[in-house]
C-alpha cells in the first residue's frame, strides 16, 4: 500500500484529458452519489442488524492490498463522497479488534486529507467522472466484499475463465431482477440500475460483482459467520499476511479476495470502458491492428522519398503508389535500354564476369569503393579522378566496376531526395559517391530495421559505418 | 543474404544466368521480345534472390512458372531450390487466386449495390469519404505489388516496403549493366 501511494498520486494528477469530459458527466456522478448513499444506508443497517457484520464491513477497507488502480479508484471514491470518507474514518476509530492495521491503513487517508486540496479536484475530474461504469461496480465492490460472501458457491469462480461468462451471468440476471424487486420503491435509482444492466451483458467480470453483490444482500446471514472467523487473524502484521490470512481461513472463497482485483485492470487500463463501447475484444484487436498498420507506414513513409510532409493516409498511399509507379517503370525502361543496347542479348557476359567475377560483382556494392581502392593502387589517384578514359584502359576488365559508379549514384541522386549542389556535378563523381552510397544504407537500416521486429530471419544486416569510413579512406587516397 | 551487397550480388548472378539461358533458348528476336525476355529474367532474378520469403518474391515465381515459355527460364534461375519454390509459390498463390475470384465477385455485387444507392440522395460524411479514398488507393497498391490482391492491409504494407527495396536494388544492378554494356560498346 505504502508502494502504490506516490503512483496513486501521480496517477490523480496525471489525466489531464478527463478534464474535459468531466462537465458531461457530472450529473452521472451525482446521480452515482445518490446511489452510494443509498448503498451506505444499506450497509448501515445491515450493521445494526448484526454487529458482527460490522467486522466484515471493515475488513474491506484493509483488505484491498491495492493494485494501483484499484486504489485510486478506492481513493476517488473517498473523495468523492464525504458521506463516504466519514463512513471510513468512523469504521476507522470504532474497531478496535483490528488495532494492529490501521497502522498501515492510516497512511491511506491521511494522505487524502492532505491532498484534500488538490486531490478533491482531481478525484472529481479524473476519477470520479472516470465512467459511470468503473465506479459503478466499484460503489458494488464495496457492498460485495463487506459481507465477504461464500454465497456464491466455488465452482463459478473456477469456471471464471471460460464457463464463467455463460452461467452466472444467468445467475446475474435473475438476481438483479430480485434486486430490482426489493428497490422498486425508490424510483430514482432504477435509471443507473437500468444502465448497469447494459453494461453487464458487456462485461462479465462485472456481472461477477453484480451478483455477489446482490447475493449478500438478499442472504446476510450466513456471511456473518464466515467473517467472524476472519476477523482475529486479520490482526496480524502487514496487510499482504491480511490478505493471506483470508484466503486460507475463508477457505470458501480464497480466489475471490485475492482475484477481483486483478483481473478487472486490463480492461480499465487499456480500455476507457466510456459509454459502454470497445470493451469487447474484437475492438481491441482492430485497435492494436490499426496501431501497427500505422507503424509500418512510418516506416514507408521514411523509405518513400517526398512523403515525409504529407499527412494523412490516403495521400501517403498515393505518394507510396506512385513510387512504386515509377520504380517499376524504371525497371521497364531500363530493360527496354538493355535490349536497345544489345541486339543480339549477348550480354557479352563472360567479358563483365566471367574471369574475375569475384572482383566486379561487389562493383555493384552501390559503393563501389573496394574497387575504386583497388584500381588506385594500381593507377596513379590523381589519374584516376581527372581522367576516367585512361583508367578505364588501364583497368581493362574492370571498367564496368569504375565507370558506372559516378554516372549511376549521379542519376540516383536525381531521384533520391538528397540534394546536390551543382559544383559537384561537374567535378569527378567521386565526391559525391559517399554522400548517396550512405544514403541508400540509411534506407537499408530502416528496412533492417522492419525485418527485426517481424521477427524474420534478418534479410539486410547492415553495416551501419562503410558508407562513411570508405569515403574517408577515398579521400585519404584522393 | 547477408547484406544488401551481396542481396545485389545474388541477384546479379543470378540475372546473368537468367539472361544466358535467355540467349542459349532464342537467337534472334526482336527489341520488344528482348525487352520482355530481360524484365523477365530480371524480375525472377529479384524473386529469387529473395528467396521466397516474401508474398510478392512467390506471387513472382507463380506467375512465371504458370506461363510455358517461361517455365524453363524459372527452373534455369531458381536452380537447385526451383522444386521447392515453385512448389510453395503455386500452393500460396493458387488459394490466393481462388480468393481473389471470390472477391471480385463480391466487389461486383457491391458495385452494383452501390450505383443502385447512389441513385437516390444521400448526405455523405467527410470520414466516409476519407474511407472510400483510402480504400480505392489500397486496391491501386495491391494491383502494383504482385500478389497483393489476396493480402490483407496490414502484410500489403510490409509486402509493399519489401518490395521497394528490393526495386531499388534492382534498378541499380540494371543500371550497372546497361552502363557497362554501354561502355563496352563504345569502346
Amino acid at each position: 500500500m505504502n508502494t502504490a501511494l506516490p503512483e496513486m498520486l501521480h496517477c490523480l494528477q496525471t489525466p489531464p484529458e478527463n478534464l474535459v469530459e468531466s462537465v458531461a458527466d457530472l450529473t452521472m456522478l451525482e446521480r452515482k452519489r445518490a446511489q452510494l448513499k443509498r448503498q451506505l444506508q444499506q450497509q448501515q443497517q445491515l450493521r445494526q442488524q448484526s454487529q458482527q457484520r460490522y467486522f466484515g464491513e471493515t475488513q474491506f477497507y484493509v483488505f484491498p492490498q491495492p493494485p494501483v488502480t484499484q486504489a485510486q479508484q478506492f481513493q476517488d471514491l473517498i473523495n468523492n463522497d464525504p458521506a463516504l470518507r466519514e463512513f471510513v474514518n468512523r469504521s476507522m476509530k470504532t474497531d478496535p479488534g483490528l488495532a494492529n492495521d490501521w497502522p498501515d491503513f492510516g497512511k491511506y487517508p491521511i494522505t487524502n486529507t492532505g491532498f484534500g486540496g488538490k486531490t478533491a479536484d482531481f478525484g472529481c475530474n479524473g476519477f470520479g467522472t472516470n465512467s459511470l461504469g468503473t465506479d459503478q461496480s466499484h460503489s458494488v465492490s464495496i457492498s460485495r466484499t463487506s459481507s465477504c460472501p461464500p454465497a456464491v458457491p466455488l465452482p463459478d469462480e473456477k469456471g471464471r475463465d471460460s464457463a464463467f461468462v455463460a452461467t452466472p451471468s444467468t445467475v446475474g440476471r435473475e438476481s438483479f431482477k430480485k434486486r430490482k424487486a426489493d428497490k422498486t420503491q425508490n424510483t430514482k435509482i432504477t435509471v443507473p440500475e437500468d444502465t448497469r444492466d447494459k453494461r453487464i451483458k458487456t462485461d462479465a467480470e462485472e456481472t461477477k460483482i453484480t451478483v455477489q453483490s446482490t447475493a449478500t444482500t438478499t442472504r446476510s446471514t450466513p456471511t456473518t459467520t464466515t467473517t467472524t472467523v476472519t476477523n482475529p487473524s486479520n490482526s496480524n502484521d502487514t496487510t499482504t499476511a491480511n490478505n493471506k490470512s483470508n484466503k486460507e481461513t475463508t477457505g470458501d472463497s480464497p480466489k475471490d479476495n485475492s482475484k477481483t482485483p486483478e483481473v478487472p485492470k486490463p480492461d480499465y487500463i487499456h480500455v476507457r470502458a466510456r459509454r459502454g463501447q470497445a470493451t469487447d475484444s474484437h475492438s481491441l484487436a482492430e485497435r492494436v491492428r490499426r496501431e501497427k498498420i500505422s507503424e509500418r507506414m512510418k516506416y514507408l513513409q521514411d523509405l518513400v522519398p517526398g512523403c515525409n510532409k504529407i499527412t494523412g493516409k490516403a495521400g501517403m498511399l498515393d505518394e507510396i503508389i506512385n513510387y512504386v509507379q515509377s520504380l517499376q517503370r524504371q525497371v521497364e525502361f531500363l530493360s527496354m535500354k538493355l535490349a536497345a543496347v544489345n541486339p543480339s542479348l549477348d550480354f557479352n557476359v563472360d567479358n563483365f564476369f566471367g574471369k574475375e567475377s569475384a572482383q566486379t560483382f561487389p562493383a555493384c556494392n552501390g559503393n563501389s569503393f573496394p574497387t575504386v581502392g583497388l584500381s588506385s593502387e594500381m593507377a596513379n589517384p590523381a589519374y584516376l579522378q581527372f581522367n576516367p578514359v585512361q583508367q578505364v584502359v588501364s583497368c581493362g576488365g574492370l571498367d564496368m566496376a569504375i565507370n558506372p559508379p559516378d554516372e549511376m549514384t549521379i542519376r540516383r541522386t536525381s531521384s533520391t531526395p538528397i540534394s546536390m549542389p551543382e559544383a559537384f556535378l561537374d567535378t569527378t563523381g567521386f565526391t559525391q559517391a559517399p554522400h548517396s552510397s550512405s544514403s541508400w544504407e540509411m534506407d537499408l537500416q530502416g528496412l533492417y530495421k522492419v525485418e527485426l521486429q517481424q521477427g524474420r530471419p534478418a534479410a539486410f544486416p547492415t553495416h551501419p559505418f562503410t558508407g562513411t569510413l570508405e569515403a574517408n579512406n577515398l579521400k585519404m587516397e584522393m | 543474404m547477408a547484406s544488401p551487397s551481396s542481396f545485389k550480388q545474388e541477384l546479379l548472378k543470378k540475372w546473368v544466368l537468367g539472361l544466358q539461358s535467355c540467349c542459349s533458348m532464342a537467337k534472334d528476336m526482336g527489341i520488344s521480345e528482348r525487352k520482355k525476355a530481360i524484365k523477365l529474367s530480371a524480375d525472377l532474378a529479384m524473386a529469387s534472390a529473395r528467396d521466397g520469403r516474401t508474398c510478392w518474391s512467390r506471387a513472382v515465381i507463380a506467375n512465371a512458372s504458370k506461363q510455358n515459355e517461361s517455365k524453363i527460364l524459372v527452373q534455369k534461375i531458381l536452380g537447385s531450390e526451383c522444386e521447392r519454390l515453385v512448389k510453395a509459390s503455386s500452393i500460396g498463390f493458387s488459394s490466393c487466386n481462388k480468393r481473389f475470384t471470390s472477391k471480385r465477385i463480391l466487389r461486383r455485387s457491391c458495385s452494383s449495390l452501390r450505383r443502385i444507392r447512389r441513385s437516390a440522395p444521400k448526405r455523405v460524411q467527410a470520414s466516409s469519404i476519407a474511407k472510400r479514398m483510402v480504400k480505392k488507393r489500397t486496391q491501386l497498391l495491391k494491383g502494383l505489388v504482385p500478389g497483393g490482391e489476396s493480402m490483407d492491409e496490414f502484410s500489403l504494407i510490409e509486402e509493399t516496403l519489401d518490395y521497394i527495396i528490393s526495386l531499388r536494388a534492382q534498378i541499380d544492378v540494371m543500371r550497372c549493366l546497361a552502363d557497362a554494356s554501354e561502355r563496352l560498346k563504345s569502346q
